[in-house]
């Protein structure tokens, strides 16, 4: 009786082993990876929206406030958005029959709220607080990126927990003065002050920003 | 072999029985149950699916696609800040007699119950039931739509049979027509009460309340000869008799006494009163007293006699030998002592009771009268016996039942709801399905009185308006409504009614809105009456005290009350203070009774009175008398939501009886208990957890309690070094059992119930528990409380055997969890020393019967898997610091959920690094001493060591 195994087995069975170390690594990797990716956390994407809304035409072109419609950044942990309501203080004067901002007006008539799709989010386990960020020197475009030079409304920063993380260990160099808060173009240069004087001026940090209990509960 | 304790939890650990010494050293209690549970190939395969989908949902969180959605709303509603909450004032209503309470909103929607401090029946305080009306309002198995013989009618139909009775009203006057409703405070339904009968004289209604304070009514009209109720002031009394009372429990007005009581009770900060309670069952009263005496109630009558005799002058009368002590301390302290009696008593004894306190002298110093708030039945002489009698003999032939549920809590002699099929029109308007809608002809849905206009008044007659809080969720119908549906087709609106009934008080538009704001009515309290005793009150004759040698009692469910909270989770899983039992009401018998009957807990008797019978569980109740039973009412509901049907016994059939001897036989059955009583043993060499010792005690070494205080050397040296210290004291002195403080808790942190099913595999998940210590022999032993929740150890030994960093310390002092980082190995609960940590072997709060809206969107809700433990209200002290860093003011003072809800001021949460604060101060008082001070965790809660004001000379220790 001849052997079972021709002598080229023994190839098949080293390259057998040899990719199934690589798979298990390469399967390790995308399984750590693969989330971090831009990709998977759905940066740079735009979700379609009810209404095709531009911050660029409004922000940049118009001169409009972000605080006109996310009102409450400044006092509550949610930014707010407009109701219907405000759209509607411009748009039932110009504009008032474009096809696109049908969805606003049927809104009003049938009293029926507008369904935004979420551009940024952090997990339900994170309890941010935009007044307290708007308070203490950061920007809007820290989080959210240049809102004003955007068309469509996109997710800019990746908002993982290392991205918090940086700005908490080390908040100086991100901290801009008052008047800069919303303006989202806005980037340091010679003219802004130390982060040293930054962070003296803000009185940052009081904690121990890295802390779990800062935003976890 | 661990050392007999001089404290004991059960009467199996007085006793070191075998089965539960090994369950206390067991490493894991249940396991081997658990694990005996047959398990097949099948569900093995769904649990390696479940963990392979957890470890893959583990990873969720770092999947930042985000999928919500933003939905802003059309039109911004006023006030309304987006990611602020919102509160408004309103009141818990219970018996008739209104709390303050303060809902806090958010977006919209209630989350949660707090005291309104403005309002005397609160104080800032609330019962757990006010807590738990969050449960009843967004309870999915409200009714919803009208029916007529359990079919579904319309409302037009509804309307249209309304106005047959109205054709029918004019034509009889009103006569054979009745309202049956509960007790009633309220101004506006009085008014509405009144104007029917001027259009139909005839007309009836009945204020009933299945256990209600009809003997205390009675007893002031027989000592009085008017209607009005008793108001003590008890931080002016030094000296306090309380007989079978339910002054700190259940008593209209009980979350200010027990206020004023526990503000003398801590001898550092105050001269301490003295409190006696003489008692059959076990009761909170009797648990916080100074001496408690047993008394069955035979010895009762004895008793009540002789003090009689002592006080008023009566013929002398046999007294048990401890009564004189009391008679002598009672005089002596004239002018500064009062005598209260339970609602159980006969009126005569009240009567007697009043004379005694005018005898006594306190009157105006420590109680005062006030006009009784409780508005009157129709007639005095309609009862409800009197109203079947009516129903039966045809005199009575229709009948409106408003939010009252007779079929189930009606004496069972009287058969209510045989009697209610008989009638030719019958109504019920209720919120949920219950035993009368069952029997009634039209059910009709009412609204939670947080979803419309009405009032009510407080005890001592301070009166608010009860606004509300969110537009109806189901299509609910308010009861002024339906009242006045009876003499229009369109009435009018209950908000026009309510400020009609007000328009002399609060007729500017900005003293209605004040009086919302603020929750009561400027000066709408009771006057105090002058009027003077009648001289026949002091020679009352007491009827004669039941012959039987063991007596029936029947006594409200602490929780449930009557009956009406059944459906209330929270409440049901609530341990009872005393049992330390939820899910259930086994029968409570003498430790002596029980051995001479060969009984122990969970053992099933069959007990018979008057030839009806039933059969139920028991418990043996340390230091309740020889002479009685306890039958708890409101359990056993017949027709109820899914959470409070067919939970325990129905004790309401038995009730009505002439008082024979029960007749107990042993069946040789057993029923397991859901007892949180062998939960969390904690053990240190001592054994000696709630510490307690006497005055005199106390005067001779301040420090009696302290126990290895000094901190030892550690390995994990750590200092946290935030700006604030996180610390709480609680006042041992102060606790009184109620568990306010549990339900509190539960409601602000998002905590799920279990079931009785879970509750029996030690899976309970309240964070904070009271647990009860029993002292001395089990027939009379003192009763001790103790809040135990997560002590915030300095150097906590959760800390450092978690292997994935789960729990944590934060620079101001704060143990918290990481819940994405648990990865449920359930070490840090076996390293506590505290047993304070809280595992969700299900997703228990996924399983929740309950709407997300009702969730408190400040915490997270813990997935299956997840450790959990109490974070000191992390999310009010991230508001307060976030406040105070961003407005660059001082952080104000955070208050913790259990804090707030505490009507003695047990808890005192602060800042321990500012030397000002009271905790501070509390700490550093003689009395605080740490818990398990031998394991050198340096906790941040101590405790203040209780001290019983006893005086030794008179009173040989036991």
């Amino acid at each position: 009786m001849g052997s079972v195994f021709r002598p080229a087995a023994n190839f098949w069975a080293s390259l057998t082993l040899l990719m199934l170390a690589l798979a298990a690594v390469a399967f390790s990797l995308v399984v750590w990876l693969w989330p971090q990716s831009d990709y998977a956390r759905r940066v740079n994407s735009a979700p379609a929206q009810p209404v095709p809304f531009s911050h660029q035409h409004h922000v940049s072109g118009l001169g409009i406030d972000c605080r006109y419609c996310h009102a409450s950044v400044e006092v509550s942990s949610n930014a707010g958005m407009p109701p219907t309501y405000a759209c509607m203080t411009c748009h039932s004067q110009i504009w008032t029959d474009a096809a696109l901002l049908e969805p606003a007006r049927n809104s009003l008539q049938d009293d029926r709220p507008l369904v935004w799709r979420r551009v940024t989010d952090v997990p339900d386990y994170v309890y941010f607080d935009h007044s307290i960020h708007i308070a203490k020197g950061v920007g809007c475009s820290n989080c959210h990126g240049d809102v004003a030079s955007m068309a469509l409304t996109y997710k800019a920063m990746s908002l993982t927990m290392q991205f918090c993380l940086d700005c908490h260990r080390n908040p100086g160099p991100r901290l801009r003065p008052k008047d800069k808060i919303y303006d989202t173009s806005w980037t340091r240069d010679a003219t802004t002050p130390a982060p040293e004087l930054l962070l003296a001026e803000y009185g940052v940090p009081q904690r121990n920003l890295t802390d779990c209990s800062i935003c976890h509960r | 072999m661990p050392q007999v304790k001089a404290q004991w939890r059960s009467l199996e650990e007085l006793a070191q029985d075998s089965q539960f010494l090994l369950r206390v050293e067991q490493e894991f209690p249940g396991l081997a149950a658990a694990l005996a549970a047959p398990r097949d190939r099948r569900q093995a395969l769904s649990l390696m699916a479940a963990a392979l989908a957890l470890a893959g949902a583990g990873l969720g969180g770092c999947d930042g696609a985000p999928e919500g959605h933003l939905i802003p709303a059309v039109r911004p509603p006023p006030g309304i800040v987006p990611g602020m909450p919102d509160y408004y004032s309103s009141a818990h209503v219970e018996g008739g007699y209104a709390e303050g309470t303060v809902v806090k909103h958010f977006m919209g929607r209630p989350i949660k119950v707090e005291g309104n401090p403005f309002q005397p029946a609160s104080l800032g305080a609330t019962s757990p039931m006010a807590q738990a009306e969050l449960l009843n309002f967004y309870d999915p198995s409200r009714s919803w739509g009208v029916t007529r013989a359990k079919l579904p009618r319309s409302r037009s139909a509804l309307e249209q049979a309304l106005a047959e009775q109205r054709a029918r009203l004019a034509s009889t006057r009103g006569a054979g027509f009745v309202i049956l409703t509960g007790a009633s405070t309220s101004p506006t339904l009085a008014a509405q009460l009144d104007a029917l009968r001027k259009t139909y004289p005839q007309i009836g209604w009945l204020h009933w309340e299945p256990i209600g304070r009809e003997n205390v009514r009675k007893g002031v009209l027989l000592a009085y000869g008017a209607r009005l109720e008793m108001k003590p002031q008890i931080q002016n009394a030094d000296v306090i008799l309380a007989i079978d009372s339910d002054l700190l429990s259940a008593a209209p007005g009980h979350l200010f006494f027990a206020r004023e009581f526990a503000a003398r009770r801590n001898p550092t900060r105050a001269k301490m009163n003295r409190l006696y309670a003489i008692e059959a069952a076990p009761s909170l009263t009797g648990a916080v007293a100074d001496e408690r005496f047993i008394a069955g109630p035979r010895e009762i009558h004895r008793v009540l006699q002789a003090l009689a005799s002592a006080l008023l002058g009566a013929p002398p009368a046999e007294a048990p030998p401890w009564l004189g002590g009391i008679v002598s301390d009672l005089k002596s302290n004239r002018g500064r002592s009062f005598i209260h009696l339970g609602p159980d008593h006969p009126p005569e004894a009240h009567a007697l009771v009043f004379a005694m306190n005018e005898a006594l002298g306190g009157r105006g110093a420590v109680y005062a009268l006030v006009d009784d708030p409780a508005h009157v039945s129709s007639d005095d002489a309609l009862s409800l016996a009197a109203l079947v009698a009516d129903m039966r003999a045809g005199r009575v032939s229709s009948l409106l039942i408003i939010d009252s549920n007779p079929a189930y809590a009606a004496p069972g002699v009287l058969d209510f709801a045989e009697a209610l099929a008989q009638l030719e029109f019958s109504l019920c308007l209720s919120p949920t399905p219950n035993e009368t809608t069952e029997a009634s002809l039209w059910a009709v849905p009412m609204i939670h009185p947080w979803e419309g206009w009405s009032d009510a008044r407080a005890f001592d007659g301070t009166a608010s308006v009860m606004q509300p809080q969110a537009l109806p969720l189901y299509k609910g119908v308010e009861p002024h409504e339906l009242v006045g549906l009876l003499l229009r087709p369109d009435p009018p609106k209950s908000l026009d009614l309510v400020r009609q009934t007000w328009k002399d008080k609060l007729g500017a538009a900005d003293a209605w809105t004040d009086a919302l704001a603020k929750g009561v009515i400027p000066n709408s309290a009771s006057s105090v009456s002058n009027r003077a005793l009648s001289n026949a009150a002091a020679r009352v004759q007491l009827p004669e005290p039941p012959k039987a040698g063991v007596v029936l009692l029947f006594r409200p469910d602490p929780y449930l009350v009557d009956g009406r909270y059944a459906d209330n989770a929270w409440l049901q899983e609530l341990p009872r203070p005393l049992t330390r039992i939820s899910w259930g009401n086994p029968l409570q018998i003498s430790p002596r009774r029980a051995s001479e009957m060969s009984l122990e807990s969970g053992d099933v008797v069959r007990i018979a009175i008057d030839g009806l019978h039933m059969t139920t569980p028991i418990v043996v109740a340390p230091g309740q008398s020889d002479d009685c039973v306890v039958a708890l009412l409101g359990f056993g509901r017949r027709h109820a939501g899914p959470v409070g049907q067919n939970v325990g016994v129905d004790f309401f059939k038995l009730t009505g009886r002439s008082c024979g001897a029960p007749d107990i036989q042993k069946t040789g059955a057993k029923e397991e208990l859901a007892s949180a009583q062998h939960r969390a043993t904690m053990s240190d060499g001592w054994g000696v957890y709630a510490r307690n010792g006497t005055i005199a005690q106390f005067l001779n070494d301040p420090n009696f309690a302290r126990r290895n205080e000094e901190p030892q050397p550690t390995f994990y040296e750590w200092k946290p070094e935030g700006p604030a210290a996180w610390g709480m004291s609680i006042d041992l002195n102060a606790c009184i059992g109620c568990g306010a403080c549990v339900v509190a808790c539960q409601a602000e942190n998002n905590i799920p119930v279990v079931g009785k099913a879970e509750v029996l595999r030690e899976r309970e998940m309240h964070w904070l528990r009271i647990d009860r210590y029993y002292e001395g022999p089990p027939e009379s032993p003192k009763t001790n409380f103790q809040p135990v929740l997560c002590m915030h150890c300095e150097e906590a030994p959760c800390e450092t055997v978690c292997p994935v960093g789960a729990t944590m310390h934060d620079a101001e002092g704060l143990n918290v969890m990481v819940y994405n980082r648990c990865i449920g190995t359930r070490f840090c609960s076996n390293n506590c020393p505290y047993k304070v940590r809280r595992f969700n072997y299900f997703d228990f709060a996924g399983e929740e019967r309950r709407a997300i809206e009702s969730r408190n969107p400040e915490v997270t809700v813990r997935a299956r898997g997840v450790m959990e433990k109490c974070t000191f209200c992390l999310q009010r002290i991230a508001a307060a610091r976030i406040v105070a860093d961003r407005d660059g003011e001082k952080a104000s003072a955070v208050t913790t959920a259990c804090e707030a809800a505490c009507p003695t001021r047990a808890f005192t949460f602060g800042d321990l690094a500012a030397k000002a604060s009271e905790v501070a101060a509390r700490r550093a008082g003689p009395l605080s001493y740490t818990l398990l001070a031998d394991q050198n965790t340096k906790p941040r809660v101590t405790y203040e060591a209780r001290v019983f004001n006893v005086d030794e000379a008179k009173e040989p220790q036991q």
